[in-house]
């Protein structure tokens, strides 16, 4: 799947950074939690530790009505010294500095029996001073019906003599919201008046409205680094009623003593959840009650609140992101660098080392390539040197395929001088020096007996090719020497045999030919059926008995076929590179095609052109298979003895003898009849004596005579190139008549027309050609 | 060629020669006995012509004899051939000179 290393490092890397990046993004997802968890417990913290201030306050407004229901149980039980209790009073007051003011009111006609209203009162004046106050005891204040009064009377009893009363707004005083605590005064069972404290929420107020989220928990008094958009609540559940709200959404001030119905986000269970939504945005409630069942609500938005680990995190994905798209880029390119780079100059170099090129590497760096480069230099060196003993040795190869070929004899004509006989022959060695080989020679002085033969030595390269060259030298000088043909072979196998450690074997086919009678004997070692093509017939293979190949047995009786060659005919040898060459598909010449061929062309008469067709149509067959054989052909033609015989002298008379002599010379030779000898003598004397005599005329002139046996004939052209002139025309003599009417000439050309077989007259190219036949029966 | 004339009486002249009758000999054969017979101071009637060592005869040398013959007849003589081979015999046939020349 991937196959470059290349791809699978880049693979691999970029599974390792998926793996790491997961593993970042999961402890910045878990620190971010966690956090979110330290943040939210340090803000409810902050809120707790506000409400624990807010409630001392609270105990400190409780116990100081406290101390003040003591002072009037004190007033109640004792003389009822008013300056003592108002002395008592104001001390109360020094020690809390957060009261306003605050009084004791007895109920009605609780202490004197004729007198409603017993109060006393002091508040706290702008700079600080105490003033005691005896207002309250009118008739028109009428403190009894006050709802604050009624507020705590009916809240407490002599388990719990401290209650709170709703908060309000003092128009009259000190115009400020206001909240009074107030504690029963009991004698025994029975209550005989209240204490309040007066207790300023403003500055509660304050306190609360400033105490804003900052980053890192609550502050108060501080403006810096507020957490923008929080808000908070101040309220009352049990009264339904808002004491203070910074709500921006909101019209606070006229909230102010409104029902908790007014504020749209508030709800009974905001205690249980972590956001809720508010115009939009999420909000954190945290939420508080003070020991006087006070509700204090912090609104802090969440973006706001977690947009320092929201950036932090941000930061962290960012910088994974970076990393992700550096990282691989790294890797790459490092890759690249130190890897790639140097494979890919390595695979150029030994790319241009394998196409011959003379190059050396040069990498330096990194050490392992570098080492590399070396061993491949190294590597380079070698082959150089194993190619060049290589060539070497190809080309040592090369001579002794060369010498090989050249030992063969390759002039044709090889003999042009000798006309009884026609041969060709050719060798087209396949790549390998190979074991095929032809030869022939004379084998008498007299040059009248011919040797041709074709072999194979089985085998290839050099060890078949030396042993070729040696069994064809050995041939030869035995051939030489003069055996009968039955021994030669034997005594060749004998040498063959002898010479042989190596079990070499060579299939052989050979002719001796007796140039003048045509006599025959060929041998067939194991060799490819020759073909024989009679003149004018077909060809077809020679069924001979088929004797081992040279070199197998010594001692062994070899079968020699003995027949007469006839003129004209031919031998076709070839060696098994001809039937075993092989096209494309693995398919053989075969015996069958090669006869098929000759025959095609049986009427081709020169040696030279069957070898050559045959060579061209295995071309053709094997189109453009390889060559696995040498490809080896030799033809031999008989065409007997040299019967053409020519005499050309001037035309004269004085010549006949010369003529007579070239003549009779011939005739001797072909051992023809008496009768013959004496017709051919009369008629060649008459044409000779016509030439001599009427030819030319004017000027003397060439006589030509050729004669030739073929066969059952004779035959005598006789050439001139005298005046047109066809004795043949010339009417018979009358040979019926008496002698003494017969006229003496005419008799010559009558006698010639007699004896022949046939004669007959051309005139050619201004030549009077005469051509006489006779019969040899 | 080698011709002997003789006389082997007055009107009988005998002539042997050896060799061929052809073309390079014929001429000088008639020439010698027609020599010989005119020569003499008796007419010769008789021609004996001894062929036993001509070899060949050829239309020349058949042409001397249809001569020789036709000159004797003139003069009421005779040609007689003795000794013909074969082949010569032959040749005359084959002109038709059997059908007049007394061959011995």
């Amino acid at each position: 799947m991937f196959k470059t290393i290349r791809l699978k490092i880049i693979v691999l890397s970029l599974i390792m950074l998926a793996v790491l990046i997961s593993a970042v993004a999961c402890y910045v997802g878990v620190f971010r939690m966690k956090t979110k968890q330290l943040m939210l417990q340090n803000y409810a913290f902050s809120i707790n530790s506000f409400v624990q201030q807010v409630d001392e306050k609270i105990i400190r407004a409780e116990d100081n009505s406290k101390d003040l229901a003591l002072i009037g149980s004190l007033f109640y039980r004792t003389d009822r010294s008013i300056p003592l209790t108002n002395n008592a009073i104001i001390k109360i007051f020094e020690n809390y500095e957060n009261s306003l003011g605050g009084g004791i009111w007895f109920e009605p006609y609780a202490v004197y029996k004729d007198q409603k209203r017993v109060c006393f009162y002091a508040y706290r004046d702008k700079s600080g001073n105490i003033i005691l106050d005896d207002d309250f005891s009118s008739e028109q204040y009428d403190y009894h019906n006050q709802s604050w009064y009624k507020e705590i009377i009916s809240q407490i009893d002599k388990e719990h003599p401290t209650a709170w009363s709703l908060p309000y707004y003092e128009n009259q005083g000190s115009k400020t919201t206001m909240i009074t605590v107030g504690t029963g005064i009991y004698v025994g069972d029975k209550l005989i008046g209240i204490s309040t404290v007066d207790w300023e929420l403003d500055s509660v107020f304050q306190e609360i409205s400033e105490m804003k989220p900052l980053e890192n928990g609550f502050s108060f008094y501080e403006t810096r680094d507020r957490i923008k958009g929080s808000f908070s609540l101040f309220a009352s559940e049990k009264y339904n009623y808002i004491i203070v709200s910074d709500d921006p959404y909101l019209d606070n001030d006229a909230l102010v003593g409104k029902t908790l119905d007014n504020i749209p986000w508030y709800r009974k269970d905001l205690y249980d959840i972590t956001y809720f939504k508010y115009h939009g945005k999420l909000y954190t409630p945290f939420v508080k009650y003070t020991n006087n069942d006070m509700l204090l609500i912090i609104c802090v938005p969440k973006t706001e609140m977690y947009k320092d680990i929201n950036k932090f995190t941000l930061h962290m994905l960012l910088f994974l992101i970076m990393a992700g798209i550096l990282i691989p880029i790294a890797v790459y390119a490092i890759l690249n660098k130190y890897i790639i780079n140097p494979i890919n100059k390595l695979t150029e170099i030994a790319k241009k080392i394998g196409n011959g090129e003379d190059v050396e590497i040069k990498i330096e760096k990194p050490e392992e390539f570098a080492q590399l480069a070396s061993t491949f230099n190294k590597m380079t060196d070698n082959i150089k040197t194993f190619t060049k003993d290589q060539a070497k040795i190809l080309s040592e190869l090369n001579i002794a395929k060369q010498i090989q070929e050249s030992s063969l004899p390759n002039k044709f004509p090889p003999f042009p001088d000798r006309k009884e006989f026609e041969i060709f022959a050719s060798m087209e060695p396949a790549k390998e020096v190979g074991g095929d080989f032809y030869d022939f020679y004379f084998i008498d002085e007299n040059k009248d007996n011919f040797i041709f033969l074709i072999a194979d030595v089985a085998g290839k390269g050099i060890p078949s090719a030396l042993f070729m060259m040696t069994a064809k030298t050995l041939i030869k000088s035995l051939a030489k020497v003069g055996y009968p043909p039955k021994e030669l072979a034997k005594k060749i196998n004998h040498k063959i045999c002898a010479n042989n450690k190596h079990g070499f074997f060579i299939t052989m086919f050979s002719g001796i030919i007796n140039l003048k009678t045509g006599k025959a004997y060929v041998i067939n070692c194991g060799h490819n059926k020759p073909l024989i093509r009679h003149q004018s017939g077909s060809y077809e293979y020679m069924e001979l008995d088929n004797n081992l190949p040279l070199g197998v047995f010594d001692d062994y009786e070899f079968n020699i076929h003995e027949f007469n060659l006839e003129k004209g005919d031919i031998i076709f040898t070839y060696t098994d590179g001809i039937t075993e060459a092989m096209n494309n598909d693995g398919d053989l010449y075969g015996e069958q095609r090669l006869l098929e061929t000759l025959n095609y062309a049986k009427t081709c008469e020169n040696s030279q052109e069957i070898v050559s067709l045959i060579k061209n149509d295995i071309k053709i067959y094997t189109n453009s298979a390889t060559q696995s054989d040498d490809i080896t052909m030799l033809c031999f033609k008989y065409l007997g003895e040299n019967s053409v015989k020519v005499y050309n002298e001037v035309a004269k008379k004085e010549n006949y003898k010369s003529f007579c002599n070239w003549l009779h010379s011939n005739l001797k030779e072909w051992e023809i009849s008496k009768d013959l000898f004496n017709d051919i003598d009369m008629c060649s004397e008459e044409i000779f004596a016509n030439i001599s005599f009427y030819a030319y005329p004017e000027k003397q002139g060439m006589i030509t005579v050729s004669i030739d046996k073929k066969d059952d004939e004779i035959i005598m052209v006789f050439e001139d190139s005298g005046i047109k002139y066809n004795p043949l025309e010339k009417p018979d003599p009358d040979i019926t008549l008496p002698p003494q009417e017969r006229p003496l000439g005419g008799l010559g050309i009558f006698m010639v027309k007699k004896i022949t077989k046939n004669v007959y007259y051309e005139r050619k190219e201004d030549k009077n050609i005469l051509t006489l036949v006779f019969d040899c029966k | 060629m080698e011709i002997s004339l003789t006389r082997t009486d007055l009107f009988t002249l005998c002539v042997k020669a050896v060799g061929r009758l052809d073309l390079d000999s014929a001429v000088e054969y008639g020439q010698a006995i027609t020599d010989a017979m005119y020569d003499s101071d008796e007419e010769i009637r008789e021609l004996m012509l001894d062929f036993s060592e001509i070899t060949f005869i050829s239309s020349y040398g058949l042409k001397v004899i249809l001569e020789l013959y036709k000159k004797l007849k003139e003069n009421g003589g005779s040609l007689k051939i003795k000794n013909v081979s074969e082949e010569i015999r032959k040749s005359f046939n084959l002109v038709g000179f059997n059908k007049f020349l007394v061959l011995e």
